[in-house]
């Protein structure tokens, strides 16, 4: 039995004075990380906040979208399908109803090796509309959208080229909304805005689409207000020729085409920018296995391209602003959060269990349990202002469960990053998954 | 009460709290309310036609009643299927039968004219008003909407809340307010002091324009499409000037201000991320773009589209796109002296003006 006297003289078992001289060095180091982890969570929790303020408070940049009368130029619309007999006559009669000068827009489905019905599909509407389609047929060479994508710049005659996923369907007004900003001879990529077209199927669409809504109508509408780095998305969206042959055309080792495209336009001194009113209908993941596969692929690619250009956007000499090589660093480290995030919340534990409490009052217990353990709430912040913007409100109601999606891509990314440094040590190749699709075949 | 029980009591609070939170996500994903897509216009293109079109489908259900009233030279009315009065018309002269009786009066129907139309000065037209022929409004008068199968005059100071069509020739005189969309098949005239949002004609002068002026412009054959050819791209970081008379060939990026000197000559287009001022006699074969103001100087010729993101002035005698080039001039307050063209469309998100030329 413990006597009063020992009670007395035992030292305290909680100390709130930061990290002890008594505790062995490692214990130090992993403090000061999970400073540092903190200070980078508070960093992207300060800048999340920052553009949902903006977006519901500053002036709104849409310089672009008034365009609606102009000597449209020639226009070339590749549209990137990989096995989309279920989506590919979607796309294709969209784009042939849509509001575009006559004999100005040719269409380039580019047929990646495609094993099901697409071929026959896409020959079918070249015959229905002569001159109007011109198909591309891949039968071989290495997989991806980029690597497909640059073997068919062979047939890009235009200076101005539009790029789709076969899942999507553009409206009649998108082709000029997506070439007005190429009147701009600063821009050199263009972004429209995704929408999710399966919002109702099951809780995932639901959750993708409160996802999409804050990532386009906050983040991306306010990188466009403030003058950052919008992201090119890769689909419903355009890049112009003599910037993609400046930066060295399609980057086939890339698995985030859109990302590397984004920072060599920026390296380059051209601008990307986005177009939050030039809407476009998507198809969302409906299940959770394809959804992880989604985002794993996103996240190595994302990694990827910060590994190649992180260094170089924020220390070497290009034509990129400050405010530029900042977000466009941030912007690159996105994905990298989520295993430090992890790592965040391992190390907070095992301090906590330690008896240590290293940082004082509220901060300690706002940094350590909501941002080390939950991760940024700010986001669930930028999403319902979204949601908000687009006059929509009964879907707010999931916010909560955003809880789950975020656990499922915290794991998954992570899960990614580890692929990826195994990968790098065993020098195995990175492979391109393609999303499956969901739509019936009409 | 026991521990246990104390205990049980806790945990089931504590649950319900953590629960309580969450009903109505439940609830919503149950219900789904409010799991339709986000609504993405897919069909009218933003075609400021659109409440034009419309309008002219919605009375369609009129024209035998105004074929009658023509022929017989009577006026009708009654009720559209919508419940909406409305009075046709058979004469011109027939808008002395209009339910007005005085000056400063309210025509609250619709009114379908099916030849043309004087309307009094003085009038507010609550609904909207359609001449099968010419449309001539008098002084001070308000209206919401007007489609006219010919030309539309609209006297000085009028105003216009909605929109307005005009098949043939729109004209405004001095001091008319024009929210919303103008449009015309032929040309738009406006006087000074007039002000305006989104004007579109395959011709649009402001004041008195100088005959034959059109026919002046330089480099009238060059093709606006600044997207169109690879050209070559001057970038600079700072401030940036073209001298006076000088000749570019090629993009010009400035990242911070531009000064185009008179008489210079832009064979491709130009941006400034901050202001940009054009001198006397510039022609660009591109587009300009400026991401603050821009001032247009005084008998300047630009092929392609002129967007500034906050304020731009343009002056007397510039011409902006061409019969065979069509163009957009648009930013969020214009101000654009009386003697310019433009050829296209022009539009003002805020506040556009007419403005004396000094």
């Amino acid at each position: 039995m413990t006597s009063r006297k020992e009670l007395e003289t035992r030292p305290p078992q909680v100390r709130s004075d930061g990290p002890h001289p008594a505790l062995p060095s490692w214990s130090h180091a992993m403090i000061y990380v999970l400073y540092f982890i903190v200070f980078l969570i508070c960093i992207y929790t300060a800048r999340h906040y920052w553009f949902t303020l903006n977006r519901l408070f500053a002036f709104q940049r849409h310089p672009y979208i008034d365009i609606d009368t102009a000597s449209w130029p020639l226009v070339t619309v590749l549209v990137a399908a990989h096995n989309e007999e279920k989506v590919i006559s979607n796309i294709l009669s969209a784009l042939m109803t849509v509001r575009y000068p006559e004999g100005q827009m040719l269409v380039i489905p580019v047929n990646d090796r495609s094993t099901d019905g697409t071929r026959a599909i896409i020959d079918e509407f070249v015959e229905r509309f002569p001159g109007r389609i011109q198909p591309f047929h891949r039968a071989g060479g290495k997989g991806g959208k980029a690597a497909a994508l640059k073997d068919a710049m062979e047939l890009v005659k235009t200076e101005v080229i539009l790029i789709f996923d076969a899942d999507y369907i553009p409206g009649a007004g998108l082709i000029k909304q997506l070439v007005a900003p190429f009147f701009d001879p600063e821009v050199g990529g263009v972004m429209g805005r995704v929408v999710p077209l399966n919002v109702g199927t099951n809780l995932l669409t639901r959750l993708l689409d409160l996802e999409r809504t804050g990532g386009y109508q906050v983040d991306q509408q306010a990188r466009m207000n403030l003058r950052l780095v919008p992201q090119h998305g890769g689909t419903v969206a355009g890049v112009r020729l003599s910037a993609l042959r400046e930066i060295g055309g399609w980057n086939d080792q890339s698995l985030t085409e859109d990302t590397d495209l984004t920072y060599r336009l920026l390296l380059h001194g051209w601008k990307t920018v986005y177009q939050n009113r030039s809407e476009c209908y998507e198809e969302v993941p409906e299940t959770w296995p394809v959804r992880i596969k989604q985002i794993m692929r996103w996240a190595k690619g994302h990694n990827q391209a910060m590994v190649t250009y992180g260094l170089r956007l924020l220390l070497g000499r290009h034509r990129a602003t400050l405010r530029e090589r900042i977000d466009g660093a941030l912007l690159l480290g996105v994905y990298a959060m989520a295993p430090v995030t992890l790592l965040g919340w391992a190390l907070a534990l095992a301090v906590f269990f330690q008896g240590v409490t290293p940082l004082h009052g509220v901060i300690a217990l706002f940094s350590l349990t909501a941002y080390a353990a939950l991760g940024n709430l700010a986001a669930f912040f930028e999403i319902a202002a979204a949601a908000r913007l687009d006059g929509t409100r009964k879907r707010i109601c999931l916010l909560p469960f955003l809880i789950l999606g975020f656990a499922v891509s915290i794991f998954s990314v992570s899960r990614a990053a580890l692929s990826q440094i195994s990968d790098l040590v065993t020098g195995a190749e990175l492979h391109w998954d393609k999303t499956e699709r969901f739509r019936k075949v009409l | 009460m026991n521990s246990s029980l104390a205990v049980a009591a806790l945990i089931l609070f504590v649950s319900s709290m953590l629960v309580l939170p969450l009903i109505p996500a439940f609830l919503e994903l149950r219900l789904k309310s409010d799991a339709s897509p986000l609504k993405v216009v897919q069909q009218h293109a933003g075609e400021i036609r659109h409440f034009a079109n419309s309008f002219r489908t919605y009375i369609q259900v009129l024209e035998p009643t105004l074929q009658q009233c023509v022929a017989s030279g009577a006026t009708a009315s009654g009720m559209l299927p919508d419940g909406v009065e409305y009075l046709a018309l058979g004469q011109c002269d027939d808008s002395q039968t209009l339910p007005i009786q005085q000056p400063g009066a309210i025509c609250p129907v619709t009114i379908a004219a099916g030849s043309d139309l004087v309307v009094p000065p003085e009038t507010t037209f609550l609904r909207d008003v359609y001449a099968g022929g010419r449309f001539r409004g008098g002084d001070n008068n308000s209206y919401r909407a007007i489609l006219g199968e010919k030309d539309v005059h609209l006297g000085r100071s009028s105003r216009v809340t909605r929109w307005v069509h005009a098949v043939g020739e729109f004209s405004a005189e001095h001091d008319c307010k024009l929210s919303g969309r103008i449009s015309s098949d032929s040309c738009i005239r406006l006087q000074g002091a007039c002000n305006f949002l989104r004007l579109n004609a395959p011709q649009i002068e402001t004041g008195h324009v100088m005959p034959g002026e059109n026919s002046t412009r330089p480099h009238s054959e060059d093709n606006a499409n600044a997207g169109s050819g690879t050209v070559q791209r001057f970038l600079y970081d700072g401030d940036f000037e073209v001298h006076a008379n000088e000749v570019v060939t090629g993009n010009i990026v400035a990242r911070g201000k531009l000064h185009i000197g008179s008489g210079a000559s832009i064979r491709g287009s130009v941006k400034s991320v901050s202001d940009m001022v054009l001198g006397a006699g510039v022609s660009v074969q591109g587009s300009l773009i400026s991401g603050e103001q821009m001032l247009v100087g005084p008998d300047c010729a630009v092929n392609g589209p002129i967007i500034a993101e906050r304020v731009l002035h343009i002056s007397a005698g510039t011409r902006c796109g061409s019969f065979q080039h069509p163009t957009t001039v648009s930013a969020p307050r214009i101000e654009v002296e009386e003697g310019v063209v433009v050829f296209g469309t022009l539009w003002a998100r805020e506040h556009g003006e007419v403005v004396a030329s000094p």
